[in-house]
């Protein structure tokens, strides 16, 4: 195959112009220009009926009790809680949060596994530790299922200058997908995570968490 | 209609997407006329055939609003949207290719005879460049078609697809060796 040189190629991307190139090149360039001359920009309108075609299908899903039952069990939601109380309450709970956390540091520390790390936490959730070496990174966080992909509520600090950034979280028991978001927009999978596609040509990352600690 | 109207134009997409996420379903028609057409050139020239295009484009709206709630950035569903249109055109791209469908099928279908811009002869090279374009990998095709026919910028591609700027270069420049081989066969 007679392939283009690669200061043509850089004239196909935009990055040199005709001229740019030696007299010997000329040609190869001129002959790659017609290439692209030849491309079809028009663009492309779709039929008027697609928009009642779409809404009628929607319609039709969003009546389904089984798209409905879905779509509510799936939408993240606001929840306010007003609690009314008395001050020997507070105390009490205060003491009752403190002997917890006693029995909680108390506990075995389980052995770490790779890329997300277990450790203590109660019956039902288990302290995660997240890691991902971002060097250069602003700002690191975690969302996943477990904060209903929220970009701000888990943060993770950096280890120094090193590069490290690391946060724990009381993750519930269950498995969990993930990913990190670094400095507010780029959505980045665990590079030491099994992942999963989410349907939409992303990947997310997955970890299960048991009472015994966090599996990969 | 002019207040409708109004408020339509105002409304962004995470306002539309929460409204709709909250029970409104009719404010989803927002979204689909302001996509509709903002992808139909992507899908027609990676299809190689508008209506093709027009059902791909169809069901991506379908299954956005099926998956509104896994939508993580509402205010970019438009970003989103293109991911699930992209992951439906790779699929039927894979599923015509399985099919053995032949790709002169899909550019004697994108050809219309309202396109008399120009003269026969530059008709007749952009069919065999579709021709040409219908023999890339999907992968090659997106960049192609991204680049030089919707003209992003090699950044913002990569920002779309999820492919580093270097990878997108090598895919490309893959694609014009390929491109002047398959032309040269149909001369």
């Amino acid at each position: 195959m007679k392939t283009f040189d690669l200061r043509v190629k850089q004239l196909l991307d935009g990055d040199l112009s005709l001229a740019d190139l030696p007299p010997e090149l000329r040609a190869e360039g001129e002959e790659a220009l017609r290439l692209l001359a030849a491309v079809d920009r028009t663009a492309v309108t779709l039929s008027p009926a697609l928009d009642t075609r779409v809404m009628a299908v929607v319609r039709r899903h969003a009546k389904s009790p089984v798209g409905r039952a879905w779509r509510w069990l799936n939408t993240p939601r606001d929840v306010e809680l007003r609690l009314r109380v008395r001050p020997w309450a507070v105390w009490a709970g205060a003491l009752a949060a403190a002997a917890a956390l006693a029995l909680l540091l108390g506990r075995a520390v389980p052995a770490p596994v790779p890329g997300v790390q277990a450790r203590g936490g109660t019956r039902d959730s288990v302290f995660v530790r997240f890691v991902l070496y971002a060097p250069g990174a602003r700002r690191v966080a975690v969302a996943g299922t477990f904060n209903q992909w929220d970009r701000g509520a888990a943060l993770l600090a950096p280890a120094g200058t090193s590069g490290v950034w690391t946060t724990t979280l009381a993750l519930p028991v269950g498995q969990h997908q993930y990913a990190f978001v670094v400095d507010g927009a780029r959505w980045v999978v665990d590079p030491s995570a099994p992942a999963v596609d989410d349907g939409f040509g992303r990947r997310n990352s997955v970890v299960a968490v048991t009472a015994e600690g966090a599996h990969l | 209609m002019g207040v409708l109207l109004g408020l339509e134009g105002e409304a962004t997409d995470a306002e539309v997407v929460r409204a709709v996420l909250a029970g409104d379903v009719e404010r989803y028609a927002v979204l689909v006329r302001r996509y509709r057409d903002r992808f139909a050139r992507y899908a027609a020239r990676m299809l190689g055939s508008r209506d093709v295009a027009e059902d791909a484009v169809q069901d991506a709206l379908v299954r956005a609003f099926d998956r509104l709630a896994d939508c993580r950035e509402p205010d970019k569903f438009g970003g989103w949207l293109f991911l699930i249109l992209r992951n439906r055109c790779f699929a039927e791209r894979r599923r015509n290719r399985r099919e053995g469908r032949l790709p002169e099928d899909a550019a004697e279908a994108l050809a219309s005879p309202e396109r008399s811009d120009g003269a026969m002869e530059r008709r007749e090279q952009a069919r065999e460049l579709e021709l040409a374009l219908g023999q890339l990998t999907p992968e090659q095709r997106e960049a192609f078609v991204l680049k030089h026919v919707a003209g992003m910028p090699y950044e913002e591609i990569a920002q779309r697809t999820g492919a580093t700027v270097a990878s997108l270069k090598m895919r490309m420049h893959r694609a014009y060796d390929r491109l002047r081989e398959l032309m040269k066969e149909y001369r």
